[in-house]
């Protein structure tokens, strides 16, 4: 238990340093660190594929992309920002925490679940047979982040 | 074969950005028109007799192997499909004149296809992460068609867009995760009937307050709206029409309905809490819009307006209520599209949308201004047109609920309605001409065309209510009344 908070906590900092962090390859690094972690937090709660595919597209693939990125745009990392994020965060996140503790305190062991199902097939059987449609969506979320790209660095025509 | 509806349009925009390459209007013209066109009439003829004997639910095979795709189409389904169907076919035409200077027309047309992928996929799925799937296809596809212009207000606009629809996404996946971990399933049956047997009013509450607050921002209800105003905006035209004619009724008010009415079943106090926030949006965005300058944030805040009374009318819960509602959700979607496109057309040929700066253009423009009228008085709630008849079915419900409070809300409020669409009229379309737009002209062909078939649509709603009210809103009604037996 303690374990797992600890590594919650590091996840949330780890995000949060992505966010706040004025250098771009800190920002990449800070959110590779995040879902490291997460990945990790995946394998505890014994979601294994959920934590290989997290470390591995997440925390590797897409790093090493953004790393490369930033490295082959030679621009200076550095972003004008405002200033307010660095304290409203903090007292925002505070607050936060506070609340939930109290919601979870009053919750945790009071809430009845029903069993869940039995696990039916291994999971490439789950993938492809019984959550198809599912496929069908990400297939079509993918598409349209492509399709966005394509539009928004699109080159400027004649006629525009 | 309904699955046509997601099917189609995904391969289409699948292969668009490359026909693009080849020829860079006529091709993408034509396929997505060809696209909408057809959803649409399949909708009106083949879709309808379908539904003869009830819900209809579809599993399909692949080489004799069964896939897990189940889709389910309901009264309510087939009418928000024939809805998304038509609204879009007059959008596509619209486009095919007014995107000519933005360029690129293949990525526009294959993104538009995308939201519509999105939002016909959301109406037919039958599982609450599928629910979230397909909402977050048609949002993508709209971040990106809000910043298509690329210019510096039209990125800030889909940059905040984008921050508070990702809020609302996490809001609804960690309700769905709460569900499943509550009941150990996703679809929507199974879930209700977990619901049931746990009978646990404290977490069903947080699942249905996350989902309220999720659903709530994709349908921009007060106090959830502040993307609205900047988003719908911001985008070309068309988007605009198809976000606040379209977008904002399927991922915020028929996801929204689906999951209060088929998972947890209508309370009383959630009946309560939908009405009240309907009311809000009524009177708040009302106000709002009577302040703005600009016509197409009149219109927005106007749209935020009008999905109060949708959700107002559903919230009731009763028969009357929910087919008032079902009603005014279709005439809104009709005329403000209709507005929408008029705004562009405005736009586009005095390249200003500051009211103050125009007048009179009702001379140059008569089309425009014609429809704009027939449109605005729709929404307003002036009979014979369709939006009087809906407000009136909404109204005469609250009286029959015994909510005499909120029926005056809403009769006070269908007149600042009138009163700030009489403001646009006013202020764009008559009076002086203005000289500096004495060489305008009326809009283009394909532009007009769409107006013109859309402002018919706002007076035969009206005329054949009765009809219209039988054929389409009473199956929808009586689907979402009854469940869909999943």
């Amino acid at each position: 238990m303690a374990l797992d908070i600890a590594l919650l906590v590091g996840l949330v900092l780890a995000a949060a340093l992505a966010i706040l962090a004025k250098d771009l390859i800190k920002a990449a690094v800070a959110l590779a660190v995040s879902s490291l972690l997460l990945g990790i937090v995946f394998f505890r709660m014994s979601a294994p594929f959920a934590g290989v595919f997290e470390i591995s597209v997440v925390a590797g693939l897409i790093t090493v992309l953004f790393i490369l990125t930033i490295a082959l745009t030679k621009t200076d990392g550095e972003v004008q920002e405002s200033r307010t994020a660095l304290w409203i965060f903090p007292i925002f996140f505070i607050v936060f925490i506070a609340v939930d503790a109290l919601v979870m305190k009053g919750l945790t062991a009071k809430i009845a679940t029903l069993p869940a199902g039995p696990e039916s097939g291994a999971f490439g059987d789950v993938l492809w047979k019984q959550r198809t449609f599912d496929l069908v969506g990400q297939l079509a979320v993918i598409l349209s982040g492509v399709f966005a790209v394509l539009a928004l660095f699109r080159k400027r025509d004649k006629d525009e | 074969m309904i699955f046509l509806y997601i099917g189609l349009p995904l391969i289409v925009a699948a292969v668009l950005p490359l026909v693009g390459k080849v020829s860079k209007k006529v091709l993408p013209d034509v396929l997505a028109n060809g696209v909408f066109l057809f959803l649409f009439a399949y909708a009106v003829t083949g879709a309808r007799p379908l539904l003869a004997g009830g819900a209809l639910r579809q599993t399909f095979t692949w080489f004799g192997e069964p896939l897990g795709i189940q889709i389910a189409v309901d009264g309510f389904s087939l009418f928000l499909l024939t809805v998304i169907a038509l609204v879009s076919a007059c959008v596509g035409l619209y486009s095919i004149s007014y995107m000519e200077h933005y360029g690129s027309k293949a990525n526009y047309y294959a993104l538009l296809l995308m939201m519509i992928v999105g939002m016909n996929g959301l109406v037919l799925v039958t599982d609450l992460f599928q629910i979230y799937i397909f909402m977050e296809v048609a949002a993508v596809a709209s971040y990106a068609l809000v910043a298509f212009g690329r210019e510096h207000a039209e990125l800030e606009a889909a940059f905040k867009y984008l921050m508070l629809s990702v809020v609302a996404s996490a809001a609804v996946l960690l309700a769905i995760a709460l569900l499943f971990g509550l009941t150990g399933s996703l679809s929507f049956a199974a879930v209700g009937e977990g619901l049931r047997r746990l009978d646990d009013k404290i977490a069903a509450g947080i699942a249905s307050a996350l989902f309220l607050l999720g659903f709530g921002l994709k349908a921009a209800l007060v106090p959830f709206h502040a993307w609205l105003p900047d988003a719908h905006p911001s985008a070309p035209a068309p988007i605009s029409a198809i976000l606040s004619g379209l977008l904002i009724k399927v991922s915020g008010v028929y996801a929204m309905t689906r999951v209060f009415f088929h998972v947890f079943g209508l309370t009383p106090a959630l009946s309560e809490v939908l009405m009240w926030l309907g009311a809000v949006s009524i009177v708040v965005a009302a106000l709002l819009a009577l302040a703005q300058k600009d016509m197409k944030r009149m219109l927005a805040y106007s749209s935020i307006s009008q999905v109060g009374y949708v959700v107002l009318g559903l919230g009731i819960g009763t028969p009357l209520g929910i087919a008032g509602g079902l009603f005014h959700l279709l005439n809104h979607a009709v005329a403000k599209s209709l507005l929408f496109l008029n705004s562009g057309s405005v736009q586009q040929a005095t390249g200003t949308r500051d009211l103050d700066e125009m007048g009179g253009l009702a001379k140059r423009m008569p089309i425009t201004a014609t429809t704009n009228l027939i449109g605005s008085l729709s929404i307003s709630g002036v009979p014979p047109l369709g939006g009087f008849w809906s407000k009136l079915l909404i109204i005469m419900a609250l009286v029959q609920a015994r909510q005499p409070a909120l029926a005056v809300i809403a009769v006070l409020a269908s007149v600042l309605t009138l009163w700030y669409y009489l403001i646009i009229q006013r202020k764009a379309f008559f009076g002086k001409l203005n000289a500096r737009w004495a060489e305008v002209k009326e809009a283009p062909f394909w532009m007009s065309a769409a107006t013109v078939i859309l402002a018919v649509l706002c007076l035969a709603l009206g005329l054949f209510f009765s009809s219209v009210v039988s054929t389409w809103i009473q199956p929808a009604a009586d689907g979402l009344a009854k469940g869909m037996g999943m």
